[in-house]
């Protein structure tokens, strides 16, 4: 079977392109996969199935949701919320209209209303401001004939959002352990957060939660990786807790050798997002691949980790205060964070393994591109022998028929 | 109890899984059940027919008969489980292996077109479904239960039957090798006669016949063996209760194997199993030296245990004593014991 596959890929930045890095060579194993050309609008000639890689950020995949309008497949959605990316390919191609159209379409005259505001700068953009509220997801929906998704939590979304089309849970893939020589990073414990620096990584509370640790553990460490976003005032927060001279460590963007590095350093993982766009954290899967205890925030896919491998933190009033409780918790018991980074490898190396994802999102285009047809003739077999002996569309036994082709997920 | 044995019957084909139904039903009888053998003909081609035959099995009512509750029903092999019942016991023979581990294989039956695909998926999906919905789930082997756990997430008990009853006894040996296996090419039978052809020191029986008869006669000819191995055909259980009872070895290496007959018999008549190290459901009980020979599926290798354990008698009697003391352990008492508990 022949599959076009639209996906930012390396050496891109994102963390899509790789994820498709990692994934391809294992999936090739199950399909013949034909990579699409950057900008590329059409699926080649002769595939079976065209799959599209669907994520909020429009600079990687502005071009992949133009190639989905003109030729609907699977979606691989890496992302609930894509009001981002609807802006982007809208918005930033000067196409207000398109914007208004998108939300009209989904929110009604409220929705146009408030893509009037935002063009007219009377509103802060709603795709920093509010996007979970308004995800613009419908229109990706109505062009897929498939989805796989990452998590429970997003299939529920989208089948809150109405969609009835096959849809696959297939876990994000583990990365093989890379055995990293941990950086020289020093701290009793080393806590690390990975990825940008702002509010919805809940750096405000976690700053806090920490500041209130180094109370109890001035040994402490927090080392924060990832690019400072604009207008989060990161110095500014660190002088008010009082942690500007000691306890941060602070890098940038770093490679993928360096990342790992810092990453087996630390003793203690944090991930925390809110709100959440329905994605999943590549950085929280490498932490589980290394062996770390993870505190995370308890919200869409990362509610879903086990409880023996995460510390849940939810997001509300207390979250500071639970969030100093955790990582107390993991600054004081050793054996807590052994058991925990050892039921994290664990869980990598089952449910994230990448052979047996790269399996089951196989089964995912396989059903979706072969399973109309399948179904078709399921049905046509049974419905030709049921009115061969007399059972007529409509009566109580074919819809006994239909209930136990339904048992069966047999006839779509 | 009242109780239905399901399985499904390609027509005119009989081997392991009819022997062992049959068996059951009588065995379940013995012991004051009222059971009864329920059989669904199977064909599982061309396209979408190996869903549509499955659904006939959903169609079936088998709460009860003829005004009576039938208390429980044993599914036995794809795809009699995809039946309904309240009690559905399934003891699992094999799957629909093209579906599997035989897919991609010249054993396979789906092709590399979407539909083909999307159907290889259907199957497993099925699988899935109506195995999730027994009340209890054995596997006749380790294999069987491996492949079903691998494949499905399902987890299910290993509970070996018994071989056909036959007149087992022990004698001593006459220096040949037997192979009691049907005639096909899953069987490998042709390693036997590529290593009889490599090690003089070793005669071969063969017993039992199949589509692969006139292609092993010719081989046995082709590599200069009349006369060192005896094709005797379909015999009578009384003969092949006595050519078990006064071989060296048994040989018995398919590929694979769900389950594998051949080594119990072979050690209830005191005798060791050369087999090989991919040969399956026959490894649960055939261990290297201690219960037969387990070797690389070469030629080469086979001669050598074959001609090994015509030397070394004393040993391969300990090995099959070891192997019969494996094999009375699997009796009907315990696997309907089991089965119905």
């Amino acid at each position: 079977m022949r599959v076009a596959y639209f996906s930012p890929m390396p050496p891109e930045s994102s963390g899509i392109a790789d994820y498709s890095a990692l994934l391809l060579p294992a999936l090739r194993r199950h399909v013949d996969v034909t990579v699409v050309k950057r900008g590329a609008k059409r699926p080649p000639r002769g595939v079976d199935l065209a799959v599209y890689h669907i994520g909020n950020d429009p600079n990687a995949h502005g071009w992949i949701l133009d190639a989905l309008r003109r030729s609907p497949g699977l979606v691989v959605l890496h992302d609930f919320v894509l009001h981002h990316l609807v802006a982007g390919v809208t918005i930033a191609r000067r196409d207000g209209h398109g914007y208004l159209d998108a939300m009209e379409r989904e929110y009604g005259v409220v929705g146009r209303l408030l893509a009037h505001g935002v063009l007219d700068k009377r509103l802060p953009p709603l795709w920093e401001s509010r996007p979970q509220d308004f995800p613009l997801t419908g229109e990706v929906l109505s062009l897929a004939t498939g989805l796989v998704v990452h998590s429970h939590y997003v299939e529920e979304q989208v089948r809150a959002a109405g969609y009835s089309g096959p849809v696959t849970v297939v876990p994000h893939p583990a990365w093989p352990d890379p055995r990293p020589e941990p950086a020289a990073v020093a701290g009793e414990p080393l806590i690390g957060a990975f990825g940008n620096v702002n509010q919805s990584k809940r750096v405000p509370q976690l700053l806090e939660a920490f500041a209130r640790l180094r109370r109890t553990h001035p040994g402490a460490r927090l080392l924060l990786v990832g690019a400072t976003s604009p207008g989060f005032d990161l110095e500014r927060r660190l002088q008010r807790l009082g942690l500007d001279d000691e306890g941060i460590l602070r890098e940038g963007y770093v490679d993928e050798g360096r990342l790992w590095g810092l990453m087996a350093a630390c003793d203690v993982h944090v991930s925390l997002r809110s709100p959440t766009m329905g994605e999943t954290s590549g950085t929280a899967i490498r932490a589980l691949v290394l062996g770390k205890p993870l505190v995370v925030s308890d919200v869409g896919w990362f509610s879903e980790l086990p409880g023996d491998v995460a510390l849940k933190v939810p997001v509300g009033e207390a979250e500071s205060a639970d969030l100093a409780a955790a990582l107390g918790l993991l600054a004081e018991r050793p054996d807590v964070r052994l058991a925990m980074g050892g039921a994290a490898q664990e869980l990598a190396r089952t449910t994230h393994d990448l052979d047996r994802v790269a399996e089951l999102q196989a089964a995912a285009f396989e059903r979706v591109a072969g399973g109309g047809a399948v179904d078709s003739a399921v049905l046509r077999e049974v419905s030709d022998a049921a009115a061969s002996v007399g059972v007529a569309p409509g009566s109580q036994e074919a819809s006994e028929i239909a209930r136990r082709l339904r048992d069966l997920q047999l006839g779509g | 109890m009242r109780i239905a044995v399901l399985r499904p019957q390609v027509p005119f084909a009989r081997g392991g899984a009819e022997i062992v139904t049959d068996e059951l039903v009588a065995e379940l009888q013995s012991r004051g059940h009222e059971a009864d053998l329920v059989s669904v003909p199977f064909k599982w081609y061309p396209g979408a027919r190996v869903l549509t035959q499955a659904f006939l099995w959903r169609m079936l009512d088998l709460e009860e008969a003829d005004g009576r509750t039938i208390d429980l029903v044993v599914a036995t092999k794809f795809p009699s489980y995809v039946v309904r019942h309240r009690e559905k016991r399934v003891w699992l023979i094999h799957q629909f292996r093209q579906a599997y581990e035989l897919d991609g294989t010249e054993l396979g039956q789906f092709g590399s077109s979407a539909e083909d695909r999307a159907l290889r998926r259907q199957v497993q999906t099925l699988d899935r479904v109506a195995l999730g919905e027994a009340t209890r789930l054995f596997a006749t082997s380790a294999n069987v239960a491996g492949r079903l756990a691998r494949s499905t997430g399902l987890e299910a008990e290993v509970l070996p039957h018994p071989p056909q009853a036959l007149p087992y006894r022990t004698a001593p040996a006459e220096g040949f090798v037997l192979s009691a296996s049907r005639l096909d090419l899953a069987k490998r039978i042709d390693l036997l006669l590529d290593a009889a052809a490599l090690e003089s020191g070793f005669d071969v029986v063969i017993v039992s016949d199949g589509p692969d008869r006139v292609r092993l006669e010719e081989v046995a000819r082709a590599r200069g063996l009349d006369g060192r191995v005896r094709f005797e055909g379909r015999v009578s259980p009384e003969r092949l209760a006595e050519l078990y009872a006064t071989c060296t070895a048994v040989f018995y290496a398919p590929v694979d194997e769900d389950f594998g007959m051949g080594p119990y018999e072979a050690f209830l008549s005191g005798k060791p199993v050369i087999t090989t190290t991919d040969a399956g459901g026959p490894l649960d009980i055939v261990h290297d030296r201690k219960t037969g020979l387990v070797v690389a599926p070469e030629p080469a290798e086979i001669g050598k245990a074959a001609s090994w354990l015509r030397e070394h008698a004393a040993e391969g009697e300990a090995f099959g004593r070891a192997g019969k003391a494996l094999a009375d352990e699997v009796t009907w008492d315990r696997a309907i014991a089991r089965l119905l508990s």
